[in-house]
């Protein structure tokens, strides 16, 4: 039977493997490869560089520094505070209060509509002249507090900020299901043991639940780091650098200024991180039990 | 039966009855959420049935009359169908045969031997760590090469790769889920590979296709970043890639703008209704074997 399977073996892996070469074996090849080259297209050249596009990048570049910094500080807050609001309301839900499953729905819903909705939404909210914020201060009688959210430097990083810390419904999601999965003996004898509620909450469900706390800080990590849309569809990166992360400078690198080369060290400073990101929080949080 | 102990209520094992004041921070923890959540989302839907004047005098107020003015211009002013049916008609695509490929090889990876199956299987899952933002050049090199650059086949393409490792995931895991006893049934039966595929295993995966499906599903839906890259022309653009244009063809027809944004926005929510059990599911299944 095996020499018989043998082709059908082959055949049903063909198309995820042509798949996987096309759209991710030979592009991270090009990405790593051109990374090494002075490579543009007005005027068309390929000159063999080296490290010289890092070299730029790290030395030099006062837009990749801001950049970067940026997205290491969005990635921290992404992965702690942005995690922390959705695991507090897992450790209120998991006691299954009254409507737990409509909370649960409900709070997912800002992370199933697209980024480009979501970014269009405040953009409108952040409106300076019929924009929610303004609207509010106006009528409590803090005009004069009224601004430009999303194109003041001083309040741009933010207002960006806040249009994903907020929404932690798939951390929720997450934590939950896992704290649901728990035993339940574990909590009756914690209570029996006279543990108050919070003890409760974060010296036994915590620890218990770590392994998809490291999870979902991967996950954060991870999407933050590749963090596109939202901002590209409110700031542009702007005012100045102020929003500009990883992924819009190599957008703007690749896209507008067609310097595929240096584009591509941003991109592998980016594959780098992710690695990283992806590593440290492994050793840091995820017990090799299993 | 008539008889019910007065602690099971429900499903609920772990609940307690506390005093009221002692479950008020959870309450309002909860209700925050809730807000958080829906408010944005209210308010462009309750501002899309408001007049310019009132939009621009009172933004945080209910609309005063329900008129539909809005989506009419909307319409009139954008060609939203047509972006709509392109949504359509490249997240159809690329979900069923992103589900119909890649189940393919997660069967042979759940339930066949061949030699170098795990190398094979580590490849392909090294899909799941590249960011995929950091090789939009190359990306966006290799479909044009392919002659599918702003095209709605190269979108396809690259969303059926995007959702390849969860997918993948779900279907190895509901692949493996199948009892071995039924496989073997078919074969002694006299049943073929093919046969057996499609006629037994499969049938039996409903729930893990359902899952795929509905994740590969909004992720195309909703995608932003490979629509912005690949494509140019507003005859293949998508809905998310059309939010881009809206401020600018709506310029100070606000209530146009709003119904515009409620008309995207719609869609996901109402799958996410109908789905939101697969939707959680897949999440768990990706992050759990991730």
């Amino acid at each position: 039977m095996q020499r018989r399977q043998a082709g059908w073996i082959a055949l049903f892996l063909l198309p995820a493997v042509a798949l996987f070469l096309t759209i991710y074996a030979i592009p991270l090849g090009i990405t790593l490869y051109t990374s090494l080259f002075d490579y543009r297209l007005f005027p068309n050249r390929m000159v063999y560089v080296g490290l010289a596009n890092f070299a730029q990048l790290f030395a030099r570049d006062a837009q990749f520094h801001r950049a970067l910094v940026n997205n290491l500080v969005w990635i921290l807050l992404h992965t702690t505070l942005h995690i922390a609001i959705g695991a507090v309301l897992a450790l209120i839900l998991y006691k299954k209060p009254r409507g737990w499953k409509a909370v649960r729905v409900i709070y997912m819903i800002p992370s199933i509509i697209s980024n480009a909705a979501v970014a269009m939404i405040f953009a409108n909210i952040y409106n300076p002249s019929y924009g929610v914020i303004n609207s509010l201060l106006k009528s409590v009688g803090l005009a004069g507090m009224q601004r430009n959210w999303l194109y003041d430097p001083a309040t741009s990083f933010v207002s960006v900020t806040m249009i994903w810390t907020l929404f932690s419904g798939y951390n929720t999601t997450l934590i939950l299901s896992q704290a649901l999965s728990l035993d339940s003996s574990v909590l009756e004898a914690a209570r029996v043991d006279g543990a108050s509620r919070l003890q409760q909450d974060f010296l036994i469900v915590m620890p218990l639940v770590k392994h998809m706390l490291a999870t979902t800080m991967i996950m954060a990590a991870t999407y933050m780091l590749q963090m596109f849309d939202l901002i590209y569809l409110t700031t542009r990166g702007g005012p100045g650098v102020t929003t500009t992360n990883l992924p819009l400078m190599l957008y703007k690198t690749a896209m507008t200024e067609n310097n595929y080369g240096y584009a591509n060290a941003i991109g592998v400073v980016i594959i780098a991180l992710g690695v990283l990101f992806m590593t440290l929080i492994n050793k840091l949080l995820r017990t090799r039990e299993d | 039966m008539t008889q019910r102990p007065l602690t099971a209520r429900g499903d609920s094992g772990l609940r307690e009855q506390r005093p009221f004041h002692a479950r008020i921070p959870a309450f309002l923890y909860m209700l925050l959420c809730v807000l958080v959540a829906l408010f944005p989302i209210l308010w462009v839907v309750m501002s899309s049935f408001k007049s310019n004047a009132q939009i621009l005098s009172s933004a945080v107020s209910l609309p005063t009359a329900y008129s539909f003015e809005g989506y009419r211009m909307a319409l009139e002013v954008s060609p939203i169908l047509r972006y709509f049916f392109n949504s359509v008609v490249i997240t159809m695509l690329s979900t069923f045969l992103n589900v119909f490929l890649v189940s393919l090889a997660a069967y042979v990876f759940a339930r066949t031997r061949f030699r170098g199956k795990n190398l094979l299987f580590s490849i392909l899952a090294l899909s799941m760590v590249i960011p995929m933002t950091a090789l939009m050049q190359p990306v966006y090199q290799v479909i044009t090469s392919l002659g599918l650059a702003d095209s709605l086949p190269g979108l396809v393409l690259v969303y059926m790769a995007l959702n390849m490792p969860l997918t993948l995931l779900i279907m190895r895991a509901s692949f493996a889920g199948v009892p071995a006893s039924l496989e073997e049934a078919a074969y002694i039966d006299g049943a073929g590979f093919m046969y057996t595929y499609f006629r037994v295993m499969l049938p039996l995966t409903k729930g893990g296709l359902a899952s795929a499906a509905v994740m590969a599903f909004l992720n195309a839906w909703n995608e932003f970043t490979f629509a912005l890259v690949l494509t140019k022309s507003a005859a293949v653009r998508t809905l998310p890639l059309s939010l881009s244009y809206f401020t600018s063809q709506f310029s100070f027809n606000y209530t146009a703008l709003f119904a515009a944004i409620t008309m995207a926005v719609l869609p996901s929510i109402l799958i996410f209704a109908v789905f939101q059990e697969q939707v959680s599911q897949s999440l768990v299944i990706g992050a759990v074997k991730g």
